[in-house]
């Protein structure tokens, strides 16, 4: 069995359709705002000018567009959960047994094992939440981030990719849904999200304990995973949609992420990550929105 | 059968096909029972997704771009959310013009119940006319506004597979959902 799979290696049947990261934020249309289901100028005129301008809001029920927002995001969660599963799995066999620096213990592989046992539950949640919101599988495009971060060759790495930024990321978006299902009325959504929830803290805590555990005689390792963790953090703060700011569609949530095994330095870092990637954003949108004035 | 017109009659921004557009909408327009001229604006710089009649005499609507998007290959069109889109649009435009709706509010006052209900109205009718229309995505959207109850769903069927009603017969809806939601 072929190892360390390249992201064109991922594999999907005819339902499912590739979106690349890049096709969105190039898209021509992007000067007015946010994708599809965001919030027009008409909608965000509670907000303040920072998030009008960029059509960023709360996720919340009685948003017009909520409906097609918590559908899109369900369908996000479910392709992410069967990247998870894969990365999971990845992970798991890519590796030989040892302590060198290109190996794993067998207690990581055994955690890893268990990561794909709750993926694939989760995977199964997800095709079930996904029908009961009136979505088909392969509705929305899949962005195979999640994957491509779990095919780095350093398993470190991908610990830090997968498990502390992308499943911190996931603590986010089910904490967001959990409370989206709560206030909805939703009788099964709000359960859902709060179970799955509570596995994504087991698996960031398991890459917080095997970062510490595999760097304690390597403060450079160490480094190096925490710098690519902080560029992946940046990467999928979603241009500022997921940050520590009340009027975020996500919100860092500080206390899972602290029972994940965060420090409140680390999550001050990611808050302070997501507010750069949010500036970062509006510069960018202002400088394309000057050059088609001056056009 | 009155004329359809586009603005623009060309994008630059999306891949829409203005034919498209233009046949379905006559062919919807048709399939409504409106033969008055339809006139449609569609906004390509903005990828969201919302519709407004502007007027109904004479028939002016307006569409953002999302509105007819293929969800999984961005900016083109989706035949399905073209078919919804200018169902929910042009069947309104049809009620509007039907005395059973002279006392619904203009749609800036409908809450988003009304306008829920509504929609659900128009789209059952599209449906029942042969139409590809996602009714599980609909019906979602019907319990977000009017509560995940079993009155709430019985609702839901009824107005789905109903023809002939007023403005007082949807209100009725958003009114017993929200009794049923209430009292739970």
């Amino acid at each position: 069995m072929k190892r360390h799979l390249s992201v064109e290696d991922l594999a999907r049947d005819g339902r499912f359709v590739r979106v690349n990261i890049e096709d969105r934020m190039n898209d021509p249309r992007n000067l007015g705002g946010p994708g599809a289901y965001g919030r027009d100028a008409a909608e965000q005129a509670d907000d303040g000018d920072r998030a009008a301008r960029r059509g960023l809001g709360r996720m919340t029920p009685d948003a017009p567009n909520a409906p097609d927002a918590a559908r899109s995001l369900m369908h996000g969660i479910f392709v992410g959960e069967i990247q998870a599963l894969e990365g999971a799995g990845r992970t798991c066999y890519d590796f030989d047994l040892g302590e060198g620096p290109e190996e794993v213990p067998y207690a990581l592989k055994l955690d890893m094992a268990r990561q794909c046992w709750d993926e694939s539950r989760h995977c199964e949640i997800s095709v079930k939440l996904t029908e009961s919101m009136g979505t088909e599988i392969g509705e929305f495009g899949e962005s195979p981030f999640l994957f491509q971060a779990a095919c780095n060759p350093d398993a470190l790495l991908r610990l830090a990719g997968v498990n502390r930024a992308l499943e911190g990321l996931a603590i986010d978006v089910f904490h967001t849904m959990r409370e989206f299902g709560d206030k909805s009325g939703d009788p099964v959504l709000e359960f859902c999200e709060d179970w799955m929830l509570a596995d994504e803290v087991t698996h960031v805590k398991m890459g917080s304990d095997w970062m510490r555990k595999l760097t304690v005689d390597d403060p450079e390792r160490r480094a190096r995973a925490l710098e690519f963790q902080s560029v992946v953090d940046k990467l999928f703060s979603l241009g500022g949609g997921r940050s520590d700011d009340e009027d975020s569609p996500i919100r860092l949530a500080r206390r899972f992420r602290q029972m994940a095994g965060f420090t409140d330095e680390e999550i001050d870092q990611i808050a302070d990550v997501s507010r750069e990637a949010r500036e970062e954003a509006d510069n960018r949108l202002a400088a394309r929105r000057a050059t088609a004035t001056a056009g | 059968m009155g004329k359809v017109t586009i603005t623009p009659e060309a994008f630059t921004l999306v891949l829409f096909e203005v034919d498209r557009i233009r046949d379905r909408a006559a062919e919807i327009a048709a399939t409504a029972g409106l033969d008055g001229d339809v006139h449609l604006e569609v906004d390509e710089t903005n990828p969201l997704a919302r519709l407004r009649v502007i007027s109904w005499e004479p028939i002016e609507l307006f569409a953002q771009g999302g509105a007819f998007e293929d969800s999984r290959r961005l900016r083109h069109l989706s035949d399905r959310n073209l078919s919804e889109s200018l169902g929910r649009l042009l069947f309104r435009v049809k009620d509007r013009l039907d005395p059973g709706f002279a006392d619904a509010p203009e749609d800036e006052k409908l809450s988003l119940a009304q306008q829920n209900v509504w929609d659900v109205y128009c789209l059952g009718r599209l449906a029942a006319a042969g139409y590809d229309v996602a009714k599980p995505r609909w019906h979602y959207h019907f319990r977000l506004r009017h509560g995940f109850t079993d009155l709430s769903d019985a609702a839901f069927e009824r107005v789905w597979m109903s023809d002939g009603l007023s403005w007082a017969d949807l209100d009725a809806v958003c009114m017993e959902t929200e009794r049923a939601r209430t009292a739970g």
